[in-house]
């Protein structure tokens, strides 16, 4: 109509274009567009700036499903022999893809559900189709947990048959028909071939990857690998390519225990335990028990048990592990529980001011489950965790303290008059009538307290506390294995006084554990070197390949070489004396020379009664090779200080199998008696094909009782077994005669023992097949004079018990 | 229809310029978006790119075509054009009718042709023209806007209630609006209707929002519910939008690069189609999602020119009709990408995958080329 402006007429019957206010609307309306994209534009800007980290991240985790974690395998535990003690099994777990199974507007939900029905029958469909209906976008799901290849081969076959069927299909197509979004993740389960085997040296898995005690614990980060991750991405041209950073496999451990010798000390404690349980009082045959195997010369152990042992498969369920000492009455075992982190060290407070009160290793009452607390108690590690008051067995450390600091020559003699009185107390002898007057020797082989008071006054409160802590009494070992307590609140300090240093000679008023006992023994009748005791001998990668080599460490040198030579001959008089002169006779085993120290403890509180009763032993006696030490808790007798012979008993069985196994040849003549008595043993192993039949699979302490009752009778009844035993004796006095008079430096008279000789050579004669011996471990000597011996001491076997000490 | 004089005509370049570079820059994004599902789908990771670009091709040839003609012809068989279109509308319910996706949508004659499309051209030829000869009264009088009401309201209702089109729906009547806008010399009373209508889909969204309305009523509904909160509905009405999000938000500033996006790796649905402009924030970031808001800026811009300088008024409300088509979908589709808007399945004009829609966009931008070449310099 009107205005037109940049326009030249050119309009006939039609109005001609906009006018001015149409064209300042359609200005408007531009306007109104631009506004519009300026917003679009703050807002996409919005978006980034707000959220942009946010959605960067979400669209990460989206491609992350094309990702997969390939899980490593733990390194294996083996044995020193090579034979695996742990290993991990690839296994496989079933995961149902819900988003997979209902795509395609569900047609692949009956296929795959009735395919999972005919290969995993243990798996419940109903639950899987609830969950897929209730979670359709799930890409995650695991319904069937640890199934091995042979499980998943039927279903994988399926799945593969799908895809095969029809051939007029591209292969993807083809899969979506049959069998859709199920899939098996990889995964490895931890197996321990043995068992109950070493079980409380190995340690369990748990949660996967997370080693819970001993060397699954203390190697955990060895054993663990890194984990590696599959990648799925597009090329160019958009072909679903992998790359795959394979996963690390752990190290594995070479451990320096030995599954045979293990196996012959796990079986004597279950036979132990079996035999002797209900036998004075309802209950088991001992608080607790454990035993060490290990070489002296290098700090390697072979073997290392406690009771009661548990599956390592499941270490959860204590069905099967006798619980009776752990349980109050009236619990089930039944009840879910959470894993303890470590075995926690209780201690009580240092109660021992004067010797008077000791301390002991009890567990702390804690208001917990009692079954978690069981099963806290079964898992740790009795030798390394526990602590206790060792007894006898630290009277050569006090004779070795005062002989190597000058304080004592060893050829001094000690009035024992059944009691010494110390700051008031009269500190008995075990045999309170008095020994009467004892070398130095003498004291050790009978274990008189009051001798040993003397030579500890002699040597001094600094000189003893000092070769105490140079004997790492009070310090951990170092074992590489996880839950080692130091005990050190439970030792003495400078604050001692005159009747803890009385009481402490003999081993009481101040707490141990087995491996500081062990260790410090061993450097003891080695030549002096502590060598830090050690279960791990070899690190190896995945490959077989060694990455670490673990060799003996010597710590120190704890005493002179010629000290520790006089040690093995006082110890040795332990065990290789008359029977009337010594504590330790009984755990010789027949054939071998041995030196050793038994202990009878008195536990806290001392009026209970109570006695942990030990003996640690070496054989051969003259250049050790193979060290035992077995403690016995609280055994179940009637007079429990009477009953070191079960220590000893201990010992000599567990040594008469393992020394053959380690190629440690008899040396000493075998009297009839030990011959019949080694006879009826030798059935027994064969019968239980347990000894050199044995495999990986045995479970120990089973064999345990039934054939063994003939002897333990015999050996139970102490008074009645005194007289039979008694006549065998002196046969063997007559025949062995070995000493070495070098070594007796004091000119003391100690026992002689007859062994024959080749008169050609003048080497001693193996006396079983009457070879000439090796004169290493055997020097020909000339018998020494005679014996000086009273024989009015303690019963024969019987070790004197220590620590009565009236107050 | 009127003589042309043979005066020097002119071309529109950069109308033309930036449509090519639309054309081109849509085939190189449908091409990076779709290859993959159509390589998955089809074995061919370009089948996709050549459907569009014959669709493309023949648009092209189209809007030479439409633009050499004098666009006057088109303005005697309005009526015709726009009842053919609603009758196409219709024969969604016969059996040439083709269900894709879920929605009825389509037409099966040989090629799938969507009928929405067509029913948009209808309404802007018919609209040029009723409103260059009755103008006045169409927009001032009572009658003449309820009868205008009733002309958009007709295909907007067909669009919706047969093909259940909700967008198209309210593209068609976008258009309608914004052209009987520009002709009638009142302004008060539509920006009265403006503010209701924006008032009645604010109450709609406070309603949905309280939980007032009941869930179950409608899936539309559940849409808004999805756009207002699109983490909670993550694996349902809200999946299309959050992926959509998550494309921008990995996008960034300059984008992954072209063709690296991998949310088109079948994480965003549709990615060729209605959110393929979320695919261009993966790839070339906020920067290049402004850059093609900018070439459609000034492809607008010069339809309001050609519009103000039009030789005649059928020629501007022509240009403005199709202005309004384009700014409206591109503007739509945007805010649907960035979940401004609750989710409607839209296309972005010139760039997302679809033959017929391309097609008739050519078409109408051939119209405008012609109504720009009686522009006399």
């Amino acid at each position: 109509m009107s205005l037109k402006n940049k326009r030249k007429t050119n309009r006939e019957s039609d109005p001609a274009g906009f006018d001015g206010k149409m064209q300042r609307k359609l200005v408007v309306l531009f306007l109104l567009v631009l506004l519009a994209f300026v917003a679009l534009s703050y807002r996409l800007f919005l978006i980034n700036r707000d959220k942009g980290a946010d959605y960067k991240r979400q669209v990460m985790r989206q491609q992350a499903a094309s990702s997969r974690v390939l899980p490593f395998k733990r390194g294996d535990i083996l044995d020193r022999k090579g034979s695996k003690l742990a290993y991990s099994e690839k296994v496989y777990n079933l995961v149902i893809d819900a988003k997979m199974v209902l795509s395609e507007e569900g047609k692949h939900i009956e296929p795959t559900m009735t395919a999972i029905k005919r290969c995993f029958p243990e798996v419940d469909t109903g639950e899987i189709r609830e969950y897929i209906n209730k979670n359709p976008a799930s890409r995650y799901k695991v319904f069937a947990k640890h199934l091995d290849f042979n499980e998943i081969e039927p279903f994988k076959e399926l799945q593969k048959e799908g895809m095969e069927t029809d051939s007029s299909v591209s292969k993807d197509e083809a899969e979506r028909e049959m069998l859709n979004g199920v899939w098996f993740e990889e995964d490895y389960e931890r197996k321990y071939p043995g068992n109950s085997l070493a079980c409380d040296v190995i340690g369990f898995v748990q949660g996967g990857n997370t080693g819970f005690f001993g060397l699954e614990e203390y190697y955990n980060d060895v054993l663990n690998g890194t984990d590696g991750r599959e990648y799925g991405f597009m090329n160019e041209d958009y072909v679903m390519e992998e790359s795959i950073k394979p996963a690390v496999d752990g190290y594995t451990i070479v451990s320096t225990i030995d599954s045979n010798i293990q196996s012959i000390v796990e079986k004597h404690i279950a036979k132990f335990m079996t035999t002797h349980k209900d036998e004075y009082r309802m209950g088991a045959a001992a608080e607790n028990i454990g035993v060490i195997v290990m070489n002296p010369n290098n700090g390697e152990i072979y073997a290392m048990a406690g009771y009661p042992s548990f599956d390592l498969n499941d270490p959860m369920n204590m069905e099967g592990v006798d619980l009776t000492q752990f349980i109050p009455e009236g619990l089930s075992s039944n009840e879910i529980f959470d894993i303890k982190e470590e075995g926690e060290e209780e201690e009580l407070p240092d109660e021992s001011e004067n010797g008077e009160a000791s301390v002991s290793s009890d567990e702390v009452k804690k208001p917990e489950d009692p079954l978690t607390a069981a099963r806290n108690k079964i898992w740790r590690n009795f030798c390394i965790s526990d602590s206790y008051e060792p007894g006898s067995v630290m009277k050569p450390f006090t004779v070795a303290g005062a002989l190597d600091s000058g304080k004592i020559t060893g050829n001094e003699s000690y009035q024992c008059n059944g009691y010494l009185e110390v700051g008031g107390f009269q500190i008995h002898c075990h045999n309170r009538l008095g020994d009467g007057l004892l070398t130095v020797q003498q004291s050790i082989a009978k274990s008189c307290n009051v001798a040993l008071m003397d030579i500890a006054f002699a040597t001094g409160k600094e000189q003893w506390l000092r070769y105490n802590r140079t004997f790492n009494f009070g310090y951990k070992t170092n074992i590489d294995l996880s839950g080692e307590t130091n005990a050190s609140d439970l030792t003495f300090d400078e604050s001692m006084g005159l009747t803890d240093l009385a009481v402490a000679s003999f081993g009481q008023g101040f707490n141990v554990t087995m491996i500081q006992l062990a260790a410090g023994f061993s450097a003891l009748i080695n030549g002096g070197y502590y060598y830090q005791p050690r279960v791990v001998s070899e690190i190896r990668n995945a490959e077989g390949a060694v990455v670490e080599e673990k060799s003996p460490r010597i710590f120190k040198q704890v005493i002179s070489e010629s000290v520790s030579a006089k040690m093995r001959d006082y110890l040795r008089t332990v065990v290789m004396s008359d029977p009337h002169e010594c504590t330790g006779w009984s755990a010789r085993p027949a054939g071998y020379t041995e030196g050793g120290k038994t202990g009878t403890a008195e536990k806290a509180p001392r009026t209970k009664n109570d006695y942990l009763i030990s003996f640690i032993g070496y054989v051969p006696a003259e250049d050790p090779e193979v060290l035992c030490y077995v403690v016995i808790d609280t055994p179940n007798t009637e007079i429990q200080s009477e009953s070191t012979r079960l220590a000893t008993r201990l010992n000599r069985d567990i040594m008469t199998e393992v020394l053959p196994y380690l190629n440690i040849f008899p040396t000493e003549p075998i009297s009839e008696e030990e011959a019949e008595e080694l006879r009826e043993k030798q059935d027994e192993f064969y019968e239980n094909s347990s000894f050199f039949g044995l495999s990986e699979n045995m479970i120990p302490g089973e064999e345990a009782s039934e054939n063994e009752e003939g002897e333990n009778t015999g050996e139970d009844g102490e008074n009645v077994i005194v007289i039979p035993e008694e006549g065998a004796v002196p046969e063997n006095g007559e025949e062995e005669a070995e000493t070495e008079p070098e070594r007796d430096s004091a000119g003391n008279p100690i026992v002689d023992n007859v062994i024959q000789y080749d008169p050609a050579t003048g080497y001693p004669l193996d006396p079983a097949t009457g070879e000439v011996l090796d004169p290493y471990t055997l020097q020909p000597i000339n018998p020494a004079g005679g014996n000086e011996y009273r024989p009015e001491d303690e019963a024969p076997g019987d070790d004197g018990g220590d620590g009565e000490h009236d107050a | 229809m009127k003589q042309e004089k043979k005066t020097r005509h002119y071309t529109d370049f950069s109308l033309l310029f930036a449509v090519i570079f639309l054309l081109l820059f849509g085939l190189i994004m449908v091409y990076s978006a779709s290859s993959y599902e159509s390589s998955l789908k089809f074995n061919d990771s370009a089948f996709y790119l050549k459907n569009q670009a014959r669709a493309t091709a023949l648009g092209f040839v189209v809007m030479i075509v439409v633009s050499r003609i004098n666009y006057h012809i088109w303005k005697a068989p309005a009526l015709f054009i726009y009842l053919s279109s609603l009758i196409l509308v219709f024969l969604v319910l016969t059996p040439l009718g083709v269900t894709k996706n879920g929605a009825r949508r389509w037409l099966d004659i040989g090629i799938s042709v969507q009928p929405a499309e067509a029913a948009k051209v209808g309404v802007i030829l018919l609209f040029a023209a009723y409103l260059c000869k009755y103008g006045q009264k169409l927009t001032s009088t009572g009658t003449g806007l309820l009868i205008c009401l009733i002309a958009a309201g007709v295909p907007a209702g067909m669009v919706l209630f047969i093909t259940s089109n909700l967008s198209s729906a309210i593209i068609i009547f976008g258009i309608a609006a914004v052209m009987i806008f520009v002709c009638s010399p009142r302004t008060l009373p539509f920006l009265f209707i403006a503010a209701l209508i924006v008032g009645a889909a604010a109450l709609v969204v406070y309603l949905v929002m309280h939980g007032i309305i009941p869930e179950e009523m409608s899936y539309r509904m559940a849409r808004i519910r999805a756009w207002l909160q699109p983490e909670a509905y993550a694996s349902g009405t809200g999946y299309q939008t959050l992926q959509s999000l998550y494309s921008i938000g990995a996008g960034g500033i300059f984008g992954k690069g072209l063709g690296q996006s991998t949310q088109k790796l079948g994480f965003v649905p549709e990615a060729q189609n209605d959110m393929i402009f979320s695919i261009i924030c993966e790839e070339l970031g906020l920067f290049g999602a402004v850059a093609v808001m900018f070439m459609f800026v000034i492809l607008i811009w010069r339809f309001v020119v050609i519009a103000n300088n039009a030789p005649d008024r059928y020629g501007a409300f022509l240009a403005t009709g199709v202005m309004a088509h384009i700014a409206i979908q591109v503007i739509l589709n945007i805010a649907v990408v960035t979940n401004t808007i609750p989710n409607t399945g839209i296309t972005l004009p010139f760039i997302s995958y679809g033959g017929t829609s391309v097609l008739f966009l050519l078409f109408e931008i051939g119209l405008v080329l012609s109504v720009s070449r009686s522009i006399e310099v």
